[in-house]
């Protein structure tokens, strides 16, 4: 920890003025008042106000290494009356070297006024040490919360990662295959769906970087996603937006749709032998973009057990990121599912 | 060999079975004789037709690959595709089929047929195995269905609508709200593979839903029935280590 004087000027800036203060006012009170000599005024405001102050600055390194919490309290004083006798007498010898030359010989100002120096040395320690003391307190205090602050910070980002989503093997391994097979029928739509896998993977890649994307952007990388979904699954996936033209500028998290559409496609269009259709509709109300994502599924084939990890981990995702559990509304309607996201907008779209 | 190996494509995606199709198009031993997109279409196929070798996606419509083998009356050799799964391992442990993993080359594919004929030749017979590969349980999942068969219909039940399991020799009887369906498996496979906070194994010959409990009875001095909640009322026997898991499921 560096000197809270040094490394702070406000500090700094305060301590000078204080003691300037309090040195122009012991002046006056001295030579109007008590009808001091202007010079021995001046000598002692230098050495009280001016030097100790200068010297004083240096208790900050016997506290600075003695803790109140390490150091027994028996050392510690120990400690301190010796630093105190030190300064003490740095202080007093070169008070006393500066006042010899103003001083005539056989005045009796330099006996009368350096022993009680002394004991004046010795208090303004005490203030100091308190001071200081406190001082320290505050730093570390401010630190500590600065530290724990970042160390909540570096949680929730660790917390927020985990609950995006990583692309699914099945997902991976599937469209290879189907490029492929591709490769030997159609080798230019094999090209196109490499094409849009790296697209679609590199979108997926980036979301480690940054938390908020355009609505644009994020609705550009499901239409990607479907549309390898589409060549594998044929006429059997079929979307459908409807999507207020105004919401694109809207912020939304990065890849918090495409757990979404891959649940739709797991249980809808998985699960069944007939088209389904996944419906998307968007609109902005005021401060709040709405996405609404519907699909039809098979309940006899399947029995939905709650809430999968996918769907989980959006609601968690979506309660860090805005701090409000409400954001995720699930409906089952027993034939088909819907899900709401309602995602809040910084600023107003219209 | 001099008859050709007829055999059967069941594959819910298109570009997986034009793959298929054309690896096997110019093998001298392979005839496909049909493609089926579901495991529903599957299982007649196979029923009917009787193939030698089929080509099994195992994640499919409906059904999977591996309870449309349940429903099998003929055991064809049976070659697994699929993307990714858990059950891969196993079933090379097993050696019990091939297995390939998509997407696979034509050379590892005629490996696999190879092998199917190494096995045809040896005239091994693969439907204990089969049977030892679908009672695996996919990971640490909990099955949430039974996909049955009567004469003339495949049904698939979900665990909920089960109220308990009978054991009746190599078979057993699952009682449904609408009814009751007979399945070649042991009582050992759905203690094991039924959730145990919902189905609990009362007795040697019973295994209950917890939720169709409506009351558990004393009937002699240390032994208990359990009372349903159907309109018959239907009286189960518990045994004494049946009894005792009750108590842990129920908290009483």
């Amino acid at each position: 920890m560096k000197h809270p004087l040094t490394s702070n000027y406000r500090l700094l800036g305060f301590y000078v003025i204080f003691w300037a203060v309090i040195g122009v006012l012991n002046i006056i009170l001295q030579v109007i008042w008590y009808n001091v000599p202007l010079i021995y005024s001046l000598l002692e405001t230098a050495s009280n106000f001016v030097l100790y102050p200068l010297l004083g600055s240096s208790i900050w390194y016997s506290i600075r290494y003695n803790s109140l919490e390490d150091v027994s309290v028996g050392r510690l004083i120990i400690f301190h009356l010796i630093a105190a006798s030190i300064l003490c007498v740095i202080w007093v010898y070169i008070s006393y070297i500066i006042y010899q030359p103003f001083v005539e010989k056989g005045d009796k100002f330099l006996s009368d006024v350096l022993p009680t120096k002394f004991l004046a040395g010795y208090a303004m320690y005490a203030v100091y040490l308190v001071f200081f003391y406190a001082v320290n307190y505050y730093q570390s205090l401010k630190e500590k919360i600065k530290k724990e602050s970042e160390y909540k910070a570096l949680i929730r980002e660790a917390e927020l990662q985990a609950l995006k989503s990583q692309i699914n093997p099945h997902f991976l391994f599937n469209s290879l295959n189907s490029i492929s097979s591709l490769t030997v029928s159609n080798p230019e739509k094999a090209q196109e769906m490499v094409i849009n896998l790296s697209n679609f993977m590199r979108y997926s890649l980036m979301h480690n970087e940054k938390e908020m994307v355009p609505f644009a952007r994020e609705l550009d990388n499901i239409k990607l996603y479907l549309s390898i979904e589409k060549v594998r699954f044929g006429r059997k996936l079929n979307a459908e937006f409807e999507i207020d033209a105004h919401c694109m500028d809207a912020e939304i998290p990065n890849m918090i749709l495409q757990p979404l559409f891959e649940n739709a496609i797991k249980y809808g269009v998985y699960e069944t032998t007939d088209q389904v259709t996944i419906k998307t509709v968007c609109n902005c109300e005021g401060s709040f973009l709405r996405i609404t994502l519907t699909n039809d599924y098979d309940a006899t084939t399947l029995k939905r057990k709650g809430e999968g990890i996918g769907l989980r981990n959006i609601r968690k995702r979506m309660e860090i990121i805005y701090n409000s559990p409400e954001l995720v509304k699930v409906t089952d309607n027993k034939t088909s599912f819907e899900v709401q996201l309602i995602i809040p907008q910084k600023q107003a779209v219209s | 060999m001099s008859e050709k190996l007829q055999t059967l494509i069941i594959e819910d995606e298109e570009l997986a079975r034009n793959l298929l199709r054309s690896y096997l198009k110019d093998h001298a031993d392979i005839e496909v004789i049909g493609e089926c997109e579901n495991g529903f279409d599957g299982v007649k196929a196979i029923n009917e037709k009787k193939p030698d070798l089929v080509f099994l996606d195992i994640q499919m419509p409906k059904i999977t690959g591996f309870e449309m083998i349940e429903l099998l009356d003929y055991k064809p050799q049976i070659i697994f595709t699929t993307a990714y799964d858990q059950y891969a391992l196993k079933a090379f442990e097993l050696n019990a089929v091939d297995y390939l993993l998509k997407p696979f080359s034509k050379d590892r594919l005629l490996s696999a047929v190879e092998k199917v004929q190494t096995r045809i030749a040896n005239e091994e017979d693969v439907s204990d195995k089969l049977e030892e590969l679908s009672n695996l349980r996919p990971g640490q999942e909990f099955i949430d269905r039974v996909v049955v068969k009567d004469r003339h219909k495949i049904h698939i039940i979900t665990v909920d609508q089960i109220r308990y399991v009978e054991s009746l020799d190599d078979y057993v009887m699952i009682y449904t709200n609408d009814g009751r369906h007979m399945k070649q498996k042991t009582m050992k496979y759905f203690e094991t593979n039924l959730d145990p906070k919902d189905f609990i194994r009362i007795h040697r010959s019973y295994i209950v839903h917890v939720d169709h409990i409506a009351e558990i009875q004393q009937y002699e001095k240390e032994s208990y029935v359990v009372i349903l909640k159907d309109k018959d009322k239907t009286k189960l026997k518990v045994s004494k280590t049946g009894y005792k898991k009750i108590k842990e499921v129920l908290h009483f």
